[in-house]
């Protein structure tokens, strides 16, 4: 079932939360709504699920008004953040819950409940715990019990709130590849709220980037991170260092550089805000009559392949990230205090001075 | 004073802890002044009253406590007793759960006012609990005229009684299920309505499993003070043998004639009450902590 | 379009019932006391609370509430103390014990009370030889009141100690406090706001006892006659405004301790960073 977003608002006192937001999903996509806590993506989560009205716009599922749905009508599975299980009941009951609570005219005989609930229990592989109660679970078993419970319902949307968020990082991980391949199995349209880059990188096909209220763009994974739409999103995906510039006749001066833009602002001029990742970001111990930043290597730490090094700008005394290879950085042989010069690869440039972060 | 001592395994640590350390107690001879003074003070004020009842009760005889309590104007107490605290206690009790469902769930303006204006009764000395509905209600009172009109009596009658019980125990629920139906959310009441769940299906089957250990402790306070009260059921009782004396009341009567002995037969009969209610409230303490540690096991 | 605040069922009903309920039980025969004192002239009012017998009575009711509460502050503290840091036998029970005067009717802690205290009781007996009379005095007002507000600075105190982290004692200790300086400097300003919230308590209820305190009092006009027994009196010689107009003084007083008691408690959980428990 696809569902539509038209112009949603809303407001908790003067706190104003989602600010004529609208948003596509897809029948059988896994969407990532990702941003900073406070960006309004959980609150939007609770709107489609019916647990929150907004002041203002729609929402459809399947092209159908569903906005005055009330929520045990809109047929939705909520998985929420702390799991919200039931914690005087059994995993069972916990999984059973949404058919026991059905009008007798559509309740399943209580077989047919059981056979669901050892299904269910079943596809998230904890059958054996049915007896348990929740407490007695660890986290990323409540998190999977949470999830068979909703989809017990067959709900026609699955929608997880930080699904991930209570969780260690170990477990972490091997959930998120799980859910990616439960989602490839059952194909429901599914929406996820994170506020981890790296979970809405790796397991959506969709990622929602918010802030502040709003969506500041939509796109694949592939998309939101190779060509950022604003500085908001460049900084919230990866690590990022910024500058401050200016732009005259399609030629940028960033930090006393000159660096020719790869995009279309030829035609502009006006002060910048420039972004360039840390792995763009090319070492050298001589200067280059081509301009190179000055700077000093303050700290240089090696994780596996990858050494990460930390440079004090030598003109403003401000601190750049750089990350390059194990053999680069051995072939450069500099050591912590050393003096080097930097060049600048793929700097994608904002106008305006609009930092964000 | 609450049941929920989500704190107890917490607690129980560092108690092995403190007292294996050296570092983190007193010497010996410190600890055991501070325990006898203890002692001998909870003694004199607890121990030695509670013994006291016992043995004037029977200090003419089981006999004597026996003809005592089978009195009819006793049973006719006791009967009273019962009646007041089965009213009261199921109104106070629905009243409770409402005020909590409101408070803890929702935000509204004026939140705080309502938690306070809950807890009047206990900050209302009950003779004044008694007063302000002989006020009301009795002869000069607001309704008195009408009242005599109609035949109708509520102070010197039941009514009165059963009215003084409700205002003295008001508060015990409320004030016990709003800080734990606060702490426990709304997450799970959300959950049961995304799963398709009514409004009274989520609230017998989700909320009110929740909250038992919580909703029984309080029953167990308001149900002790609703037998126990004195001052307020003193003022609109009239003391009239037989018809309108409660258990307390009638201990009351019995102690003014000298009849010391029968006197504290009908006490006696309450202090098992309070014994029980301490006995009761000490397993739901248990029962409730016991769940909290589960809980914490994660 | 107007909507619902939120998808929880039962908030006009539940609030719409508690507010009917507490107005019809509480707010307007609370009220009538107020209206009440309207009929009366301010001189007559001003008459009424302040005669001489009235006034003895109001230092009575308040002098011995306030030397049962600092009693129970000593006592309190230190049975709470006792109970969360040692071991001994019989401490389960007497925890639990520390309530009994909560649970036990006051008119039963009233009449056993004043059988031990007096010249032929178990520990009056005691007292005779050296002169001092506790039933039917002054004192006796004490030792009921003490009774009564025993529990409150226990279970105010208890939880407190209980949430203390050894952690912060270990330390202290580590930096070569001894034992006496890592309670007055470390473990007192953590437990004084609870300390005061127990006083407040104790002394509220004090204030407002009548039960226990009649059969020990001897109710002697001028001398131990507290003053909720004063509204009784009035009560029965039909002076229902010279009653209500007492009662109202009690009432503003009691009014008043509730919302300090209430300002102490959030005062003293913002101090501590958490809500209440």
């Amino acid at each position: 079932m696809s569902i539509e977003i038209k112009n949603i608002s809303k407001g908790f006192g003067n706190f104003s939360a989602l600010k004529d937001v609208s948003l596509n999903v897809p029948t059988g996509e896994l969407v990532a709504l990702l941003g900073p806590s406070g960006c309004g993506k959980t609150t939007l989560l609770r709107i489609i699920a019916g647990l929150e009205t907004p002041d203002n716009g729609s929402i459809h599922f399947h092209g159908e008004d569903a906005t005055d749905r009330a929520v045990r009508e809109r047929q939705v599975g909520f998985v929420f953040q702390h799991y919200a299980l039931f914690r005087h009941m059994t995993v069972f009951e916990n999984v059973a819950f949404g058919l026991r609570v059905r009008p007798k005219h559509t309740r399943p005989s209580e077989a047919e409940i059981k056979r669901r609930v050892h299904e269910l229990l079943n596809l998230v592989q904890l059958d054996w715990l049915a007896d348990r109660y929740p407490p007695q679970l660890s986290g990323g078993q409540r998190q999977r019990i949470a999830l068979a419970r909703a989809l017990a319902v067959e709900p026609k949307v699955l929608l997880l709130d930080e699904p991930f968020g209570a969780l260690d990082a170990k477990v972490r991980k091997d959930l998120r590849r799980w859910l990616r391949r439960l989602h490839d199995e059952l194909h429901i349209t599914s929406v996820f709220v994170t506020h981890d880059q790296e979970e809405a990188l790796e397991v959506a096909d969709t990622i929602v980037v918010m802030n502040q209220g709003r969506i500041e763009q939509i796109g694949s994974p592939q998309q939101v991170y190779d060509h950022p739409a604003t500085p908001f999103v460049y900084q919230f995906l990866g690590n990022v260092n910024a500058f401050e510039g200016h732009v005259d006749q399609g030629v940028a001066k960033i930090a006393g550089l000159q660096v020719p833009l790869n995009y279309q602002h030829e035609a502009r001029s006006g002060s910048i805000s420039a972004f360039v990742r840390p792995y763009d970001i090319q070492v050298r111990k001589a200067y280059d009559d081509n301009g190179a930043l000055a700077a000093k290597l303050t700290y240089a730490h090696s994780i596996g392949p990858i050494v990460r090094l930390e440079l004090k700008r030598e003109d403003n005394h401000e601190f750049l990230d750089a990350e390059l290879s194990k053999a680069d950085f051995d072939n450069l042989n500099i050591k912590e205090g050393d003096s080097v010069y930097l060049k600048l690869k793929n700097v994608r440039v904002f106008f305006g001075n609009n930092f964000v972060i | 004073m609450s049941a929920t001592n989500t704190h107890l395994s917490q607690y129980q640590k560092y108690n092995q802890r403190v007292s294996r350390n050296r570092a983190t107690s007193e010497v010996a001879w410190v600890r055991y002044t501070l325990i006898a003074a203890t002692l001998l003070f909870l003694s004199l004020f607890l121990f030695v009253p509670l013994a006291t009842v016992f043995t004037e009760a029977f200090r003419k005889g089981a006999g004597t406590y026996f003809a005592a309590l089978s009195d009819p104007d006793a049973l006719s107490a006791i009967k009273l007793t019962l009646i007041a605290a089965v009213i009261a206690v199921p109104l106070n009790l629905v009243f409770g759960v409402a005020a909590a469902w409101a408070i803890a769930k929702f935000e509204f303006k004026g939140k705080s006012l309502l938690i306070t204006l809950i807890d009047l009764p206990f900050a209302v000395s009950p003779v004044i609990a008694g007063l302000i509905y002989v006020l009301i209600f009795g002869m000069q009172g607001w309704f008195g005229e009408w009242l005599t009109d109609h035949d109708f009596k509520i102070i010197f009658a039941i009514p009165g009684i059963v009215l003084a019980t409700i205002f003295v125990t008001f508060p015990f629920v409320a004030r016990e299920l709003i800080p734990l139906m606060q702490a426990q959310g709304k997450e799970e009441e959300e959950a049961a309505l995304v799963l398709g769940a009514s409004g009274w299906q989520m609230f017998w089957r989700v909320t009110l499993p929740n909250i038992k250990w919580g909703l029984l402790y309080g029953v167990i306070l308001c149900n002790a003070r609703a037998m126990g009260e004195f001052g307020a059921v003193s003022v609109v009782s009239g003391h009239i043998r037989g018809l309108t004396n409660t258990m307390p009341l009638h201990v009351e009567i019995l102690y003014n004639e000298y009849n010391y002995a029968a006197a504290f037969a009908v006490a006696s009969l309450l202090a098992l009450l309070a014994l029980l209610t301490l006995a009761l409230k000490t397993y739901v303490e248990w029962q409730s902590a016991k769940d909290a540690i589960e809980i914490e096991q994660e | 379009m107007k909507r619902k605040a939120s998808v929880l069922p039962g908030f006009k009903l539940s609030l719409g019932f508690a507010i009917l309920y507490l107005s019809l039980v509480v707010l307007i025969p609370l009220s009538a006391a107020f209206l009440k004192t309207f009929t009366l002239t301010w001189a007559e009012f001003w008459q009424s609370v302040s005669a001489p017998r009235v006034v003895a009575s109001y230092k009575l009711t308040f002098g011995a509430s306030l030397i049962a509460a600092i009693i129970n502050v000593v006592f309190g503290l230190l049975t709470a103390w006792v109970l969360t840091r040692y071991r001994f036998f019989g401490k389960k029970i007497i925890d639990a014990f520390v309530d009994f005067p909560f649970a036990l009717p006051t008119a039963v802690a009233g009449i056993s009370l004043s059988a031990i205290y007096s010249t032929n009781g178990w520990i009056g007996s005691l007292f005779e030889p050296v002169g001092i009379k506790v039933a039917y005095t002054p004192l006796g007002v004490v030792v009921a009141l003490t009774f009564i507000g025993l529990p409150f600075v226990v279970r105010t105190v208890q939880p407190v100690l209980e949430d203390l982290s050894a952690e912060v004692e270990e330390a202290a200790a580590s930096l070569g406090a001894n034992r006496w300086q890592v309670f007055y400097k470390i473990i007192f300003p953590a437990i004084w706001p609870a300390l005061i919230t127990g006083f407040a308590l104790a002394f509220a209820r004090a204030i407002g006892e009548y039960g226990s305190v009649i059969f020990i009092a001897g109710n002697m006009p001028m001398v131990s006659e507290i003053t909720p027994l004063i509204i009784i009196t009035k009560l029965e010689q039909y002076d229902y405004a010279g009653a209500t107009a007492v009662a109202v003084v009690m009432l503003v007083i009691s009014f008043a301790l509730l919302f300090l008691i209430n300002a102490l408690q959030w005062w003293s959980n913002r101090r501590l960073g958490h809500t209440a428990s």
